[in-house]
């Protein structure tokens, strides 16, 4: 009897633990899924493709599993959608995705306030916010401050939140206290900091190092003193290597470093 | 599972495990079941196509759709198309969502094989309800795109010298009082403003008040306001004992992040802090200023002789504690202060008019939700404002004394009606110690004078209720009623009051509002009324508005309104007491348009037409009120010329307001002075007032932070607006005095820390 009752035993435990597995497995596969897709998206630039990764997100969400880890990645997609907007000087698109973004995000933060990286993509979306309403530049402000500090708190060393302190020096008018030079240090931090960063989970954010190498290649570029140029090489050839597909790489940054070079 | 239970006889032990065991297994199939879908799958996929629309059959990008339980569903395409396969049968729900649009669920039933095409209409989000309630005769600050005022734009506001008040004046009904920020709306005193901080009145947010040839500014910090929402008549039951308008604040109930933030400018330097604790259980905040005119009279010159040259101080913070997910309290405390003396040539006196005053206030404001739908709002405050002045012969000391307590609650009783009532009891206490000449017209000192020593007060309980209905996303209509007691008079008054809007198309809105609105006369005035019988000052609001919103780059209104004020106050010719007998109307026309261009420029003009007539305190007639101004138009521009530099201008030019003219005057031996003879009330008028204002904005990092310098020019064309006249000895000689606020140049450096 106790043998019968044993196998009995294993018999439910398998079956059980099967449909466990199988059901994790629906939600990692959909999940890595629809991040590659949305990294593909990311790196065309591609509106078409966001949206869909986007509601591919969407959709997991009626998994009803880690709804804050699905939450940050249908923000991401909103922050991406809005970059598109940026780029072609479109402010209501930026709105439209970057305020979608922030109340997506917060969802997110209130399953999971512990998550590093909703911060750091919180500062992001918040720093869109001085595209469209300005007139809040107080609370832009102390929203972007208060991100900062619990991206910082959470994890300091994430090469995500220091990435994102060096693409705004980069941006920053040295006048201002930015520059080009300004952010060399914190995006070779950064990359440093990618090559040895090894995600909780498969399913964690990974984005961001193909932008580490474009930007370091074009502050490298915009520093112009002697060495400059071949490193920006370098580092243009080792991202491009590294991400094939990112269009942020091959065109944008390779552009720029082109344009240095022929003057 | 069937085989086993059938082949196996354990004995009664084993039977209870074995059920037990098999009441598991089935319970976690089944749940699992329940995730993987719903009743049915089957091995033939079925396909399901169509095209999501939205308002006016626009297609919509982007959309999704899914099967709930399930990830199987699509995204819609630039032609609003989608298209997906799924092996799902039966009933089931879809669900589809898409930015900007309310969240649709439809159950469709699924038939293995068989090809669907379901077309999807969505709704937009229930944004445009909110615009549609903005009142008629509001300006407002928020969330909504019925914005029209931010705090940035306040700050910006060239001449507004980053006052609420002075930048409030640039949109159409409002004046300013001799430059100040006291204002006066659609032809009424200043008094019959009345200022709402989170529940509580504010009476005297100011420093240089009513002191002479010295503008006024207040102490309202624009930054700590998450709401403002001025109402330049119409203006809902909730609002009691204001004839005109209403500035009703809302500050933040905890603070955003923390941080400090410090200012060193030419006239002033202040220092504010925010904090927020980690959960965001608890915050608080800080300020602390102090006006330092030196520098800025080195630089500009002085207009006046000044001993001593104004000055003021104030500091005030607030606490805030969350006391549960829908609960907050918030304790919030103020004092300022100011001195100046400045002198001034009376036919009688040629002196220093010597002004101070200190104010205190304090308010705590409790909001809790009673249920899901149900928020009460409570709030206590207590403020006290002691005002001194000397001139001549007068040696004034004034103390009011304001207790307010007050409780709203708001109820949605569905997403088409919410109830707002409340309840508020008001104290007024006056205190009026001093010297006065017992002839206006001889101030000088040693004159003859008598005493004053003399303490009343006053209450008041209120009470109202409205609704707010919303028959269709279209139309909103807010009926109310409010009744007020007033405890010194023994009197009621009764407020029944509509306001309504209509969208006739999606940009284009029709604004109304009609109501009876009641205002006791100040306290002082009971001095002089017969057994303090006076009557609650009354107006009837009749405004009726259209508005073209776009929602953003273009805002247009247009609003005409008639007030029938009656029971103003008015002095009997026969026993010089006070009476409720007065009357007056006002009718005008406010125009405003707004533009933004981008995020390069924003600007706005205003224009006011007023004809305000009253027959009040020593007038026999109609005549012009007080701040009758027939025309006031302002223009105000903002230009981002790069991310970091702002520069922005503002032009401001409005009909001179009414005066008394003296067409004469007899000398008094006994008094040793000449006694002037007036003209009709009001019968004359100052010259046009104009000023054209330029300031710039720059944006800067200094020392890794956030960092902002300004440089002003106000009254560039250095125009001599009058202030007043005054008089020789024997009235033969009329002068002008000029405003002090001539062409000056500030500049200022503000600093994150």
């Amino acid at each position: 009897m106790k043998n019968k009752l044993t196998k009995l035993l294993i018999i439910i435990m398998m079956i059980t633990v099967s449909g466990i597995a199988n059901s994790r497995d629906d939600f990692e596969d959909a999940m890595m899924k629809a991040r590659k897709n949305l990294t593909e998206a990311s790196e065309k630039s591609d509106v078409a493709l966001l949206k869909k990764a986007r509601g591919q997100f969407e959709r997991i969400l009626q998994l009803k599993k880690d709804p804050w880890l699905v939450n940050y990645y249908i923000a991401l997609a909103d922050y991406s959608l809005s970059m598109t907007g940026s780029a072609s000087n479109d402010p209501k698109t930026i709105k439209q995705y970057t305020e979608s973004g922030m109340a997506t995000l917060q969802k997110s933060i209130d399953l999971n306030p512990e998550f590093s990286e909703s911060y750091i993509l919180m500062k992001a979306l918040n720093f869109n916010r001085w595209q469209y309403e300005q007139e809040k530049m107080q609370e832009i402000i102390s929203a972007t401050d208060a991100a900062d500090k619990e991206a910082s708190r959470l994890e300091p060393e994430n090469p995500r939140y220091i990435l994102l302190n060096g693409i705004s020096n980069y941006w920053m008018p040295e006048a201002f206290g930015g520059g080009a030079s300004k952010a060399i240090p914190d995006l070779e931090k950064s990359l440093e900091l990618f090559s040895k960063r090894k995600e909780k989970s498969e399913l964690y954010p990974e984005w961001g190092k193909d932008l580490a190498y474009g930007y370091l290649a074009m502050a490298l570029t915009k520093r112009n003193d002697d060495g400059d140029m071949t490193k920006a090489k370098e580092m243009l050839d080792e991202g491009m290597k590294l991400f094939p597909g990112s269009g942020f790489i091959s065109e944008y940054a390779m552009g720029e470093y082109k344009k240095a070079g022929s003057k | 599972m069937q085989r086993i239970s059938t082949n196996y006889k354990p004995p009664k032990e084993g039977l209870t495990l074995m059920k037990l065991l098999l009441i598991c297994f089935l319970c976690l199939s089944g749940s699992l079941y329940a995730q993987s879908g719903d009743s049915a799958t089957s091995s033939v996929l079925t396909k399901i196509s169509g095209i999501v629309k939205g308002d006016k059959d626009s297609l919509i990008n982007g959309a999704n759709i899914v099967i709930e339980g399930t990830i199987d569903g699509a995204t819609t395409d630039e032609k609003g198309f989608y298209e997906f396969e799924t092996v799902q049968t039966g009933s089931k729900n879809i669900i589809i969502t898409a930015i900007g649009y309310a969240e649709n669920i439809m159950m469709i039933d699924i038939e293995g094989g068989k090809e669907m095409n379901i077309n999807i209409k969505l709704k937009k989000d229930e944004v445009k309800t909110e615009e549609i309630l903005v009142t008629a005769s509001s300006y407002t600050s928020g969330t909504n795109a019925a914005v029209t005022l931010t705090p940035l734009e306040i700050v910006r506001i060239p001449g507004a010298d980053a006052d609420l008040y002075r930048a409030i004046t640039t949109f159409p009904g409002s004046n300013q009082v001799n430059e100040g920020s006291r204002i006066t709306v659609r032809g009424g005193d200043p008094d019959e403003v009345l200022t709402v901080l989170d529940l509580a009145s504010l009476y005297n947010p100011f420093i240089f008040d009513e002191t002479f040839n010295v503008s006024a500014y207040s102490t309202i910090n624009p930054w700590g306001l998450k709401g403002i929402n001025f109402t330049s008549g119409g203006f809902s039951a909730k609002y009691g004992n204001a004839l005109s308008a209403v500035l009703d604040l809302k500050s933040f109930d905890m603070p955003q992040g923390s941080g400090m933030f410090a200012w060193l400018g030419l006239a002033n330097a202040s220092l504010s802090g925010v904090y927020l604790s980690k959960g965001g259980q608890f915050g608080g905040t800080f300020s602390a200023s102090k006006i330092i005119l030196g520098p800025y009279f080195a630089i500009n010159g002085e207009y006046s002789e000044y001993s001593p040259i104004p000055q003021s101080n104030q500091i005030g913070g607030t606490f805030s504690y969350k006391l549960g997910t829908s609960s907050n309290i918030k304790a919030y405390a103020n004092y300022s202060d100011d001195k100046v003396g400045i002198r001034n040539a009376s036919p009688t006196y040629d002196g220093y008019y010597e002004s101070s005053s200190n104010s205190y206030f304090g308010n705590v404001k409790l909001i809790t939700g009673l249920d899901n739908n149900t928020v009460l709002n409570a709030g206590i405050s207590l403020s006290r404002y002691d005002r001194d002045y000397n001139y001549g012969v007068i040696e004034s000391d004034q103390i009011d004394t304001y207790a307010k307590g007050r409780v709203d609650i708001t109820k949605q009783i569905s997403n088409k009606i919410e109830l707002n009532t409340g309840v508020e009891y008001e104290y007024d206490g006056y205190d009026l110690n001093g010297i006065f000449p017992q002839y206006q017209y001889n101030i000088r000192p040693g004159a003859q004078s008598f005493g004053i020593d003399t303490t009343q007060s006053s209450g008041r309980a209120g009470i109202y209720a409205e609704t707010q209905i919303k028959p269709s996303d279209n139309f909103f209509i807010i009926p109310g009623l409010r009744s007020d007691y007033h405890t010194l008079s023994g009197n009621f008054s009764f407020d029944p009051r509509l306001s309504f809007g209509y969208r006739i198309s999606e940009n284009n809105i029709i604004r109304g509002a009609l109501g009876y609105y009641h205002q006791y006369p100040g306290i002082e005035n009971y001095l002089r009324a017969a057994e303090n019988d006076l009557d609650a000052q009354n107006a009837i609001h009749y405004i009726l508005g259209y508005e073209y919103n776009t929602g953003g780059p273009i805002l247009f209104r247009v609003e005409g309104y008639y007030k029938d004020y009656g029971n103003l106050v008015l002095t009997d010719p026969v026993n010089f007491l006070y009476t409720s007998e007065g009357e007056g109307n006002v009718k005008g026309v406010d125009v405003f348009f707004k533009a933004k261009i981008k995020n390069k420029f924003t600007g706005w003009i205003s224009y006011a037409y007023s004809d305000s007539k009253r027959k009040q305190y020593e007038a026999t007639q109609l005549v012009p009120a007080n701040y009758d101004i027939t025309h006031n138009l302002s223009v105000v521009g903002s230009f981002n010329a790069t991310d970091q530099l702002v520069l922005g201008a503002a032009f401001k030019v409005s009909t001179g307001k009414p005066y008394t003219p003296v067409t004469g005057s007899e000398f008094v031996k006994l008094q040793e002075a000449y006694k002037p003879i007036y003209a009709e009330i009001n019968s004359g008028r100052f010259p046009t007032y104009s000023t054209l204002d330029m300031n710039a904005q720059y944006i800067f990092s200094l020392f890794g932070k956030f960092a902002v310098g300004v440089i002003a020019v106000n009254n560039i064309f250095n125009k001599k607006n009058l202030y007043n006249y005054t008089y020789n000895a024997d009235y033969s000689q009329r002068i002008e005095v000029y405003s002090n606020n001539r062409r000056s140049f500030y500049a200022g450096l503000g600093l994150q820390l």
